[in-house]
């Protein structure tokens, strides 16, 4: 076995592993697993190995110091500020610059919440996640796995994301399901749901709430453009950032507000 | 740009200087170089691109600092070589001894490898990153990832069979 180990199945075999394959390679996969029983072990060994390491290497994490560093870094350097790029704006593309200052705006946004700000402050949140609305909506691909069916978009966040993730199905409320993605506000990782009204995008980001945290019900405000919405339940607070109009976000809201009720009382059945 | 992604950058410069000081080192000025590169290019995938300065970085750090660990070359028969300095494995090991390896013979198995190997390991299994986008950070094909990869778990798993 180790002296065929770079021939073309036993890489089908790793790409197999590791997630890589579409339908049709897995299907050849799986044919070949089933009629050869030492390319069969030597698939139940990568996965032995993939999973040890994922399970017992422990994620390095960058030190606080480091971070902040980084962030002094990236200030000194004369960046320009979101929405002041003028600089920018004159020797590229107005596109570029845009692209630009949102990254900018990503990582001061972020820097500034994760650093000096413990408990979220809601301006830097909301920052983090019209950048991320307005990305998704640039590069045409505003979500890491798109489906419709929230039973696929669960497990998906939950192997990325430790705690549950409300996700709802709102077709019948004219907002469809387009898939999800992992925004990140500050150092957290944050699930975000977009879902879809017309040519119209919704993002609602599920953030852990703040440490005596008081439910809420939803507020409207307008940043760059965008209507945002924000409410909290006891655990949560939820962030909604849309190019729709207010009325029709509230709408949006309440849907998911009702549904995702629904599905609690529905999970605390026996 | 960079911070979302630092955690990985550090990830990946720890596993590759071996300690985490030295990693620290290699981060910061990594990242250095990043920002300053930023506003001359428009970053299509940031964390790939994030991850070839880091190894960049780090490369030559190891280069100057560790000149007798690092061995950069993509030539077969040299990493042949390599690794064939660890003694004969059994042919093939269970794959219950693989599940039994605890963090301290995994990470050895891992430190072991040569760090063209090593780098892709942690980016796939530690960091998460696609073939592409591991193709993008050492500017190879994704074949040559592949087959990387392939002889990198063929060394942890051969390694790991060894152990017990």
């Amino acid at each position: 076995m180790n002296d065929t180990r770079d021939n073309p199945t036993l890489l089908l075999l790793h790409a197999a592993v590791d997630g890589e394959l579409d339908a049709i390679g897995t299907m050849e996969v799986e044919a070949k697993l089933a009629a050869d029983r030492e390319l069969a072990s030597e698939y139940d060994r990568l996965v032995a190995l993939r999973d040890a390491i994922r399970a017992r290497i422990p994620r390095e994490v960058a030190s606080d110091s480091l971070r902040a560093r980084v962030i002094s870094m990236a200030r000194a350097d004369g960046t320009p500020r979101p929405g002041a790029s003028r600089r920018l704006t004159q020797i590229i593309s107005p596109y570029r610059s845009l692209a630009a200052s949102l990254m900018v705006g990503v990582v001061l946004g972020a820097g500034a919440y994760g650093v000096f700000v413990p408990a979220p402050a809601g301006d830097d949140v909301q920052q983090a996640i019209v950048a991320g609305f307005v990305r998704g909506r640039l590069s045409d691909q505003p979500v890491d796995i798109v489906t419709s069916d929230r039973h696929t978009v669960k497990p998906w966040f939950a192997g990325k994301i430790s705690g549950p993730t409300t996700v709802v199905d709102l077709a019948a409320d004219g907002f469809p399901l387009v898939g999800g993605r992992i925004d990140v506000v500050g150092k957290t990782p944050v699930p975000t749901l977009v879902y879809r009204r017309r040519e119209h995008q919704i993002a609602l980001s599920e953030l852990p709430a703040p440490p005596r945290n008081v439910a809420s019900e939803p507020t409207h405000q307008s940043r760059d453009g965008f209507s945002l919405m924000r409410w909290a339940d006891n655990s949560h607070s939820y962030e909604v950032v849309s190019d729709l109009p207010p009325a029709e976000l509230s709408t949006f809201c309440a849907a998911f507000r009702r549904a995702a009720t629904a599905e609690l009382e529905d999970n605390a059945k026996p | 740009m960079v911070l979302p992604h630092l955690d990985d950058a550090y990830g990946l410069a720890r596993w590759l200087t071996g300690n985490r000081s030295d990693a620290e080192d290699v981060v910061q000025d990594a990242c250095m170089r990043a920002l300053a590169s930023l506003e001359a290019t428009t970053v299509q995938q940031p964390r790939a691109w994030l991850m070839t300065v880091v190894r960049n970085t780090a490369f030559t750090w190891l280069a100057k600092n560790r000149p007798r660990t690092v061995l950069l070359t993509d030539d077969a028969q040299l990493l042949e070589a390599a690794a064939a300095n660890e003694p004969a494995a059994s042919p093939d090991p269970e794959e219950a001894l693989i599940t039994a390896a605890d963090q301290a013979a995994l990470a050895s198995a891992i430190d072991a490898l040569p760090h063209l190997f090593r780098e892709v390991v942690v980016m796939r299994d530690l960091n998460g990153l696609t073939y592409r986008e591991i193709a993008a950070a050492i500017g190879a094909p994704v074949g040559t990832v592949m087959s990387r990869l392939a002889r990198a778990r063929g060394l942890l798993i051969d390694r790991l069979g060894r152990d017990k």
